[in-house]
């Protein structure tokens, strides 16, 4: 069968549109999110504006994200760089950026996104002493687990990405807004099923809570890490354990990047129960979003502190 | 008397006794009261709570804004200002040593080091690297400027530094997984890979991780007594330069599972004074959880020295020769990683003297190591020694290493 000139003009025609096409949506604004929740947060609010790849994954501690050099290339070549901030990539964004050749997404570039401009901080350290273990100097970085602060890293992201790309302003207000009232109405959905939260006594894995127990209630009593970053020694664990009965403590949060058989243990020697949770988006199953992973946090811990209750 | 009192008692007791169940009654009505007070104040308090919890959520949320339409920060937080400018640290790496053959017991301060850092203005960066030991003064190890904002992913490092060869050369001590520098590349490359020159890497602008460095120093290593076209001291002409090429990929082979691959090649143009060339190799698993199992390193490296060496004279002088030797060595190890605060590891060395041909060496290492935290670590190391021609040796170090300051991992030593 033979093509006609026409046929084949035509066809390469096409072919060229849907390049064209193809080029255009590769257009979007390319994002590098460090962690999962403010990637999450930049689809929802850039939409088909952004095209977004993460470094972090959910399930991992994002104080040991390795050094991977495939995430030098993809710093390499983003537009903009979306980071959770008040120092919690330092383990392993200094490192990438030193060698990315990509000075606009520098801390001191104008497409570096940091997500906590609007926080204010908990547990800011009045010393840098690292007998009191490995603080972040800048205050608590897990500010992401209270969705009130959620609303505040999606306002600072939107106007990060309006900076960085003008022309796209409005659609990103729109993401805003749209963003906003929806987790406005899941704020006062969690409020409602949390209620039976306030008051609880709990420990965690890791110093990383304070935002989630202030939002909802929830009194912690200490933390299974003998200091921030510092493994738990036996010592240690045995004030844990005698102040935990002391305290009446019956639930022990297990941060899912961190082990379990410990946590197990310690709530075995109390009568407590063990709530996994994951302090970044998609660390449990079927959580890929910001508002999944709020929803299935606050559910492991309602079922835990209900088995507690019913025993 | 004693009768009055003894009727008087008589008399009395069933007084007493009739009491008794008139008293209770009365108790159990004061206890049955006190228990409805108690019930209306724990009703009282739960209300109270009540209130109080309402209140405080619409504090909370008044104060974060959860109903309001607008955020209540009027504007972002300003950062204070960066605490690490200029980074400061220093390492102190410690170690007892013995061994069977008999040369007692070793306690030496293997190395001090006072490593700073910072940017220099919006192109520029740099650091530097002081470092004493036991057995050496302190030293400039390095003192290094680096490009920050060059087109086309390209950066340019100048003055002392560790050339970028291999994997293992340009690590200081105590960043090696292994209480000691491989055998194989202390003898082919010794002190590190410390050369006085310049460098530039490319950054390929592709998905694919591909860089190259090229480079051109005084020379690669520490070794002062020879002349200036094989060793690293005094004054040379340009062909008895050290050119280096060093291009490294990388593929992630899963999420959490993936190789790096590198290869390195220098030369002393003169006369073809040396050739090496290198490659190293790199599997990781990194599933980057705080879980009992976080992962494993298998790094494996292999240089080959061809190069046209002196001649010994009678009095033991080294003199320009024509002969070649071409020598050998690598290593191969593997690490992994326990329970945040552990790690056991394995490693076999195959080492030969550049410039002896007899000299080669074959050492069976296993390792531990034990971090208390992030800025301590202890390790013990056993080497099997096994010389071809020599006598057999076992050598046992404990190391103590700890981090003051700011302490980061670099992405050279990831």
């Amino acid at each position: 069968m033979a093509f006609r000139p026409v046929e084949i003009a035509s066809a390469a025609l096409v072919a060229l549109l849907l390049t064209l096409s193809a080029d255009a949506a590769e257009a979007a604004l390319r994002v590098v999110a460090s962690m999962p929740d403010v990637a999450d947060m930049t689809r929802q609010i850039g939409g088909e504006r952004v095209s977004v790849e993460t470094i972090a994954l959910g399930s991992q501690d994002p104080h040991k994200v390795p050094v991977k050099p495939s995430f030098v290339t993809k710093l390499n070549r983003a537009d903009v760089l979306v980071v959770q901030g008040l120092g919690l990539e330092h383990a392993f964004l200094p490192a990438l950026l030193e060698v990315a050749s990509n000075p606009k997404i520098l801390p001191t570039g104008a497409a570096y996104i940091d997500a906590s401009i609007y926080i204010q901080p908990l547990e800011v350290p009045t010393s840098q002493n690292r007998s009191q273990g490995e603080l972040h100097p800048l205050g608590n970085p897990h500010f992401n687990l209270d969705p009130v602060q959620g609303k505040l890293m999606a306002r600072a992201i939107a106007e990060g990405l309006a900076r960085v790309d003008p022309a796209g302003a409005s659609r990103y207000q729109a993401g805003l807004d749209r963003y906003t009232a929806l987790l406005d109405g899941k704020i006062a959905e969690w409020e409602k099923l949390a209620a039976p939260l306030r008051g609880v006594k709990a420990v965690s894995y890791h110093q990383d809570l304070v935002y989630l127990a202030k939002r909802f209630g929830i009194e912690m009593v200490g933390t299974l890490e003998t200091k921030p970053g510092v493994p738990a020694t036996p010592g240690h664990l045995e004030e844990l354990v005698d102040t935990m009965k002391r305290e009446q403590v019956k639930l022990v949060i297990r941060e899912v990047a961190y082990e379990l058989p410990l946590a197990q243990t310690v709530a075995q020697r109390t009568g407590a129960r063990v709530a996994t949770i994951s302090t970044l988006a998609g660390g449990l199953p079927g959580t890929q979003t910001y508002v999944d992973s709020i929803e299935a946090n606050l559910e492991a811990l309602l079922q835990a502190v209900q088995e507690g209750s019913a025993s | 008397m004693e009768l009055h009192r003894a009727l008087a008692l008589l008399c009395a007791a069933p007084l007493v006794l009739l009491s008794i169940p008139a008293s209770a009654l009365i108790a159990e009505k004061e206890l049955a009261e006190v228990k409805a007070e108690l019930a209306a104040t724990q009703q009282t308090l739960a209300t109270t709570l009540d209130t109080l919890a309402k209140v405080e959520r619409r504090l909370d949320q008044l104060e974060s804004g959860a109903t309001a339409p607008a955020p209540v920060p009027s504007g972002p937080r300003i950062p204070p200002v960066n605490v690490d400018n200029p980074a400061i640290s220093f390492v102190i790496d410690t170690a007892l040593e013995t061994d069977t053959h008999g040369s007692g017991w070793d306690f030496a301060l293997r190395s001090g080091e006072l490593f700073i850092s910072a940017p220099i203005d919006p192109f520029l960066r740099g650091y530097a690297s002081l470092a004493g030991s036991s057995e050496e003064g302190f030293d400039i190890e390095e003192a290094a400027l680096i490009t920050t904002s060059l087109p086309w992913n390209l950066t340019v490092k100048g003055g002392r530094f560790f050339a970028d060869v291999g994997r293992f050369p340009h690590w200081h001590g105590e960043q090696l997984p292994f209480v000691d520098r491989p055998p194989s590349i202390e003898r082919l490359i010794p002190g590190e890979s410390r050369a006085e020159g310049a460098e530039l890497t490319w950054l390929a602008p592709i998905e694919h991780y591909f860089r190259v460095t090229a480079g051109i120093y005084d020379s690669i290593g520490a070794r002062d007594e020879l002349p200036p076209e094989y060793g690293s001291a005094g004054d040379r002409a340009f062909d008895q330069l050290t050119w280096l090429v060093h291009p490294s990929t990388y593929f992630d082979l899963t999420d959490t599972l993936n190789v790096e691959l590198g290869g390195t090649f220098f030369t002393v143009a003169k006369h073809g004074a040396r050739y090496l060339y290198g490659v190293d190799a790199t599997l990781r698993h990194q599933p980057g959880t705080s879980s009992f199992y976080q992962g494993f390193v298998l790094g494996s490296e292999w240089l080959w020295n061809d190069e046209k060496f002196h001649n010994v004279d009678d009095a033991g002088e080294i003199i320009p020769g024509r002969q070649r030797f071409n020598h050998n060595g690598g290593y191969a190890y593997l690490e992994s990683f326990f329970g945040r605060e552990y790690s056991v590891g394995a490693r076999f060395d195959y080492a030969e003297e550049p410039i002896d041909p007899i000299d080669r060496q074959r050492t069976y290492s296993a390792f531990a190591t034990w971090f208390p935290s992030e800025f301590q670590r202890l390790r013990f190391q056993f080497d099997q020694i096994d010389p071809v021609h020599g006598q057999n040796d076992q050598r046992f170090t404990l190391q103590w290493t700890a981090f003051l300051g700011s302490h980061s991992h670099g992405f050279s030593t990831r």
